[in-house]
């Protein structure tokens, strides 16, 4: 078991906190830490409006950053888990990102 | 309802209350939507259920706040764990009261998000119309599952008035379900496929959740290959099929079971390793590679890894397999499967499910429960809607009635869910009036939803309920015989059990009590005949029989009991 870091980027809306917080407690994961911060600085997520074809405007989006403890096998689990979230736009680990259930080579890190 | 009747809602299943009433209201005042009031909420969310195993269309839900909600979540959770498409609105306190432990206040949003694929609370009334196309489009499209929407009550005042747009399509860029396959993950499954000596198909509920019967059926006539189906699968390959093994897994037959272990390729599509089916993962059929079809990205690699991981709807991956296979055609040779096939059939009649039992009449020991579900196979020439509820009664009908069609085995396989049964049976009569309708059940899992008998009478759902009634929570007891020394903790009440046949009468319907060998076949004989009405026929059989073959725990899929004191 090893510290994680996990980012996410995710709709603002109401209740998409606690579905991805939900998600770790149901599928037995731990969260370490947890910090939430409304985004309004999209020049990093570029690419992402590029793929999904859309402008982020202010307040629309969140950053999580989520510290976790698990195991290798589980860590491609958990990405796939909280980006089936619909709320869940995308979500990096040191390794990877996926957007909407697609790998991309860019990071949210 | 507006926004309802734009979708295409046909058919709503509900029971009013305080929070719903503005909805109920405008029921009244429409007939394009026909409303089913059943007799529990619990009742409601399966017939929806039923109704969209059997047609493919989404169930809708309607209930109250409080206790209605909470009533609807274990159909919820039904629906949730074999993505099934629902969409259920569920009233709420006006918005000024959320919060304060409002006269049936319950946090609809929060008890219902484990199992919801997503849900919606509406803030403004003018967000209806899209919030509606956007939860039917979310619980039909990918993997499918229930959405709730959560109404509070002065978002459907009628004084609340605004430009009604029913918006053509759903936009969400943050939920893009998987689609089309992706080529080259195509044209490495096609060549592990060719170069297979004893490849199995493993097809699950998510063959039939995209309505792949007949690409599956296509691919396997190139392929020639043994086909096995979950207990969610049954009926997306025809079960009278040369090639077809039977259900796998923790009832799974023989011949199943051991081709999966022996395996050298499995190909699974729309299925999810899920425990029930694997035994001990670890020692999951060691020489096979796996090429998996999935359109959800977390089914795959999550139980077993999969070799090729193909995502998008599984109808369409099998499309694209199947047009890449007609291009190497010269390249297989089904005659190459030949050992393996003589291999399948030395083990099915070395150890196969005994398909004569119904031949036997004589009075001289108790009915066996699998010649009631032959029987019933017979009756209605393979060719009934069966729901089912959950225990023995549920794998005697999964391993006995042979399903040649997909979406007419309707039973509770994720969650096992007791009481689905006959509001299920419902919701199937409802889609499909003329179509003969099935009930196998149980005396314990009938119990947990008799009051929909009420709604069959209301409605006049001439279904007909097949009860075998071993006077114990059968599986229950089975477990206890083989892992607890035979001790009957609570799963016993032979002496407290109601008399089904007044009981079905009582509701206005015919009851029918079979006790002996000689009477089964006529006795049910004679309740298919009763076309118009509904028959209950309590079928009493031998209080001792178990479901074999059954995994030994925690080993591997060859090791099964195949009888009390047989193991393999």
């Amino acid at each position: 078991m090893i510290k994680r870091k996990l980012i996410l980027i995710m709709e603002n809306k109401p209740g998409a906190l606690v579905r991805v917080v939900g998600l770790f407690h149901q599928r037995g994961y731990n969260i370490e830490s947890l910090h939430v911060d409304p985004v309004d600085d999209f020049s990093s997520y570029k690419f992402i409006e590029e793929k999904l074809e859309t402008k982020f405007k202010e307040n629309e989006i969140s950053r999580l950053t989520i510290q976790t403890l698990v195991s290798d096998s589980l860590m491609r689990q958990i990405l796939r888990q909280l980006n089936k979230l619909i709320d869940v736009i995308a979500v990096s680990n040191e390794e990877t990102t996926y957007l909407k259930g697609v790998l991309l080579d860019e990071n949210l890190l | 309802m507006h926004a309802l009747h734009d979708e295409g809602v046909e058919l709503i299943f509900g029971y009013p209350g305080g929070a719903a009433l503005h909805i109920y209201d405008a029921i009244f005042r429409q007939d394009k939507i026909n409303h089913i009031l059943v007799r529990h909420e619990q009742g409601a969310t399966h017939a929806a259920d039923g109704y969209a195993r059997a047609t493919g269309k989404p169930g809708v839900v309607l209930v109250t706040s409080g206790p209605g909600a909470t009533n609807a979540i274990t159909g919820i959770a039904t629906a949730f764990m074999d993505s099934i498409p629902m969409v259920v609105i569920s009233g709420q306190v006006a918005s000024h009261l959320i919060g304060t432990d409002a006269f049936q206040e319950t946090d609809m949003i929060g008890v219902s998000r484990p199992v919801v694929k997503h849900s919606y609370t509406v803030f403004d009334a003018k967000d209806i119309p899209r919030i509606v196309k956007e939860a039917f489009y979310v619980a039909t499209s990918g993997r499918p599952g229930p959405v709730v929407i959560d109404i509070p009550k002065d978002m459907t005042a009628p004084e609340n008035l605004f430009d009604y747009i029913y918006p053509e399509k759903a936009n969400i860029r943050s939920y893009n379900p998987p689609v089309n396959p992706d080529q080259n993950q195509i044209k490495r499954a096609v060549a592990e496929i060719l170069s297979a000596k004893k490849p199995v198909i493993y097809a699950g509920g998510g063959a039939i959740a995209s309505n792949a019967e007949r690409e599956l059926f296509q691919l396997n006539k190139i392929l020639d290959a043994p086909v096995t189906n979950t207990l969610m699968g049954l009926g997306v390959y025809p079960a009278t099929h040369e090639r077809f093994l039977g259900m796998l897994g923790m009832h799974g037959t023989y011949q199943a079971n051991m081709a999966m272990h022996n395996a050298d390729l499995i190909i699974a599509i729309g299925a999810r390793f899920d425990d029930r089916i694997t035994n001990n993962p670890s020692k999951f059929s060691p020489g096979a590679k796996v090429i998996h079809l999935d359109v959800d990205h977390s089914s795959v690699s999550k139980i077993i890894e999969a070799n090729i991981a193909i995502f998008g709807q599984v109808k369409n991956s099998l499309q694209a397999m199947i047009d890449l296979l007609n291009q190497s055609l010269d390249k297989y040779n089904k005659d190459d499967l030949k050992e393996w096939h003589l291999q399948i059939a030395q083990w099915k009649s070395l150890h196969g499910l005994n398909y004569e039992m119904y031949k036997d009449e004589s009075d001289a020991h108790p009915i066996l429960p699998q010649a009631v579900v032959q029987h019933v196979y017979n009756v209605t020439n393979g060719n009934a809607y069966v729901t089912s509820d959950v225990g023995q009664h549920q794998m005697f009908a999964a391993q006995y009635y042979h399903f040649d069609k997909p979406r007419r085995w309707i039973n509770s396989g994720g969650l096992g869910t007791m009481g689905f049964g006959l509001p299920a049976a419902m919701g199937v009569k409802f889609a499909f009036p003329n179509e003969e309708v099935v009930c196998i059940t149980g005396e314990g899992s009938i119990q947990m939803c008799i009051q929909e008998l009420s709604t069959c009478l209301q409605y006049n759902l001439p279904i007909k309920i097949i009860n075998i009634n071993n006077e114990a929570l059968g599986m229950v007891k089975q477990w206890q015989d083989m892992n607890y020394g035979g001790r009957h903790s609570e799963s016993t009440y032979q002496d407290s059990l109601p008399d089904f046949v007044k009981l079905a009468e009582s509701y206005g319907h015919v009851g029918i009590k079979v006790e002996k060998n000689s009477d089964l076949k006529n006795a049910l004989e004679k309740a298919f005949s009763m076309k118009d009405r509904l028959v209950f026929v309590d079928v009493y059989v031998d209080p001792a029989e178990h479901v074999y073959p059954m995994l030994v725990a925690n080993n591997s899929l060859e090791d099964m009991w195949l009888s009390k004191d047989k193991k393999t």
